[in-house]
């Protein structure tokens, strides 16, 4: 079946370039520098003009990190990018690691989708906090310290990218911006770390929680 | 979802969807038991299962899951082997029997989380209904069900015995994103099954209704031929083409335009069909193909009507499609016609005969919608028509009385019997051309083993068509 889960999905374009930072502790400055300088991970932009990284570009950046971690210079790992891709080789594949028992706050409005979120997080390791309203998750949020959280943008009648202002004053917290409605952008100038369009296919709502946390495999190798 | 669409993997119904169904909505297809409901549902399920993506394939309290399988296993793309892989199968119904509609609700939501499908079928929904206390207490249940799979990032067919007037009454009608309604419709001694797109949210569809048959294969929809104008201009050939009627062509002013529909009617015998055949194998003889479509001779008719005439049946330059009246499903008819034109790159079609035709279409709206479409495409195309219809005897030159296609028709040749002597004999008149002045003549003709001969020559001269100057 086409659709979520697929290929596709790991080249839709998701993640700001200061959550991919966040995910491989690279400055901004040297990412905006190897896009222009090498060309090989050059990410969407947004009617604004900002940068939108997708899961597959995030993993190259993860292997160029990787490689000069190795010893090799930002140029050598660019260049062994490019022969993987030439080639066809895979980036490797990740090696088997538990996710950590994070706590991640579920601020929905939407009873149905907070039952089937909570269950997918929770099946992945994960402590869920749910919260049905706007008051809830601002407790939630002030009171659990979430490692992340996944922010409906109609929560309480439509408070969410409130909601995502107010949060992200808090250094670290990863945010993921949800809704029905395209507004990448908007959630973006809030503030959130990467936007999924409803309904939320589980395989990417688990794995851009764990790319955020660094708690993905393949990125935390 | 990158795509938005559920596919059946039939173009046809694709392209009557407007390219599918909602991918992440609930669609009922809808239907009185026998017009094939669950041969739908299957169709998607089995086009869409994969094992990362799977479909689930729920039976209620209608027809026994079994039953279900059984006969699936019948339907050609019936994969045993994506049993229990991509596609599972289980009975709601004893869930429903045990725990009620709120049991309902919770099973399929433990299944959408455990197995997380693609496409979940509910067959049948309306059964569900007899669980429910009171409108209330379903419509609670609607409501929580709509909302879990609305959640969920799957497509939901809701199979059902539903009738058209229970759309504006049914509470599941409103919470559907889409509505395919299956029918079957008397038409006289015979029944023809017909598709309607009821309600589509999202996207345009094609509206009507398709005529379709079931197979092995699935259900075969024949989408309603329905051409809208041409939007722009197309250029035709500017020179005529010979009709292949011998001594016809002075009376037309020199001949057919290219891409011309052309009208012959007359009584039964009077030579309509000759005519015709003269049209496709004169043309034959310029080196533009032909396909005779014909719903009144045979095979074995045509051979020795052919024989007689001196022309060979299996002429490399003309095609003989033949289809019995009886039981024909003109869009299928259409869509063969259409395919064998395009097959044989033919410059010339015989439609034989217009009466068939108009039987086959039931209504008089939808035959004229129908016709109008084809001598468009036609047209378009540079194809010249000529069809035949048959009336009973009247006076030779006058427009058919009762023929609704003059108006679609380039042409009109009206041929009729006269007495003269004691002897019958044809005559023919040309009542109207388009863009061609034509005699006003009436003109004898006899049929005889070399085919249609006029008699004499024209003596009125063509009278110039308005603004041509012809």
């Amino acid at each position: 079946m086409s659709g979520p889960g697929g290929a596709a999905q790991e080249g839709r374009p998701v993640y700001s370039i200061s959550a991919v930072a966040r995910m491989l502790d690279v400055p901004v400055a040297t990412l905006r520098t190897w896009e222009d300088r090498y060309g090989q991970v050059v990410p969407a932009r947004n009617a604004s003009g900002h940068r939108l990284f997708s899961r597959y570009q995030v993993e190259q950046l993860a292997f160029v990190r990787a490689q000069m971690s190795e010893g090799a210079s930002a140029a050598d790992a660019h260049r062994l990018l490019a022969e993987r891709a030439e080639t066809g080789l895979p980036l490797t594949p990740p090696p088997a690691r538990p996710a950590p028992r994070l706590l991640i706050l579920l601020a929905e409005s939407d009873p149905y989708a907070a039952e089937f979120e909570e269950y997918f997080l929770t099946t992945e390791g994960f402590e869920v906090a749910v919260a049905l309203g706007e008051d809830a998750a601002r407790d939630a949020f002030a009171s659990a310290a979430p490692a992340a959280v996944i922010l409906e943008v109609l929560i309480s009648g439509g408070e969410g990218l409130a909601l995502c202002r107010c949060f992200r004053k808090q250094a670290g917290v990863a945010i993921i911006v949800v809704s029905a409605v395209d507004v990448t952008e908007q959630a973006f100038d809030a503030g959130a770390d990467a936007f999924l369009r409803k309904p939320l296919d589980p395989l990417q709502l688990v794995s851009t929680v764990r790319d955020l946390l660094r708690s993905s495999a393949f990125l935390a190798r | 979802m990158t795509d938005s669409r559920l596919r059946s993997g039939h173009q046809p119904l694709d392209d009557v969807l407007g390219g599918g169904l909602p991918a992440n909505g609930i669609s009922i297809i809808m239907g009185l038991p026998g017009t094939g409901k669950t041969i739908i549902a299957q169709q998607y399920t089995f086009r869409n299962a994969s094992p990362d993506r799977p479909a689930v394939y729920f039976s209620t309290l209608s027809e026994p899951l079994e039953k279900i399988l059984r006969f699936g296993q019948t339907l050609s793309f019936f994969d045993t082997s994506a049993v229990g892989t991509s596609v599972f199968y289980e009975d709601l119904g004893l869930v429903a029997g045990r725990d009620g509609l709120a049991g309902v609700g919770d099973h399929v939501t433990a299944v959408l989380k455990q197995r997380r499908p693609g496409l979940v079928v509910i067959d049948s929904f309306k059964a569900l209904r007899v669980l429910a206390a009171d409108n209330a207490e379903f419509r609670q249940f609607l409501h929580q069900l709509a909302g879990r799979l609305t959640a969920f990032p799957a497509a939901s067919l809701w199979v059902g015995e539903y009738e058209a007037d229970e759309i504006a009454l049914s509470p599941e009608f409103a919470v559907a994103d889409a509505i395919v309604e299956l029918a079957t419709v008397p038409l006289g001694q015979r029944e023809q099954r017909f598709l309607s797109v009821r309600k589509l949210r999202g996207s345009g569809f094609l509206s009507g209704r398709h005529g379709y048959r079931l197979a092995p294969e699935g259900l075969h929809l024949f989408p309603r031929l329905a051409d809208i104008p041409a939007a722009g201009s197309y250029s035709l050939g500017d020179h005529r083409i010979p009709s292949g009627i011998p001594g016809l062509d002075p009376m037309l002013g020199g001949g057919l335009w290219p891409g011309a529909c052309t009208m012959v009617a007359g009584p039964s015998g009077s030579g309509k069909t000759v005519m015709g055949l003269h049209f496709i194998f004169g043309g034959a003889q310029h080196g533009e193909p032909g396909v005779i479509a014909t719903l009144q001779e045979n095979p074995t008719q045509l051979q020795r009507m052919l024989g007689g005439l001196g022309w060979p049946i299996d002429h490399p330059a003309v095609e003989f499609m033949y289809r019995s009246p009886v039981d024909i499903y003109i869009d299928q008819w259409v869509y063969e016609l259409l395919e064998t034109v395009e097959r044989t790159g033919a410059r010339r079609v015989l439609l034989d005969s217009l009466l068939d035709v108009r039987a086959a279409a039931v209504e008089e709206t939808r035959f004229q919608e129908f016709m109008y479409s084809l001598v468009q495409r036609f047209s378009r195309q540079g194809i010249s028509l000529l069809t035949t219809y048959e009336l009973p005897s009247f006076a030779t030159g006058q427009n058919p009385p009762g023929v609704d296609m003059s108006h679609l028709s380039d042409n009109v040749i009206t041929i009729d019997y006269h007495h003269d002597h004691g002897t019958l004999k044809r005559s023919l008149a040309i009542v109207k051309t388009r863009a061609s002045g034509h005699t006003t003549d009436i003109c004898e003709f006899r049929i005889s083993p070399d085919g249609i001969t006029l008699n004499g020559t024209a003596t009125s001269g063509v009278e110039p068509a308005p603004g041509t100057g012809a």
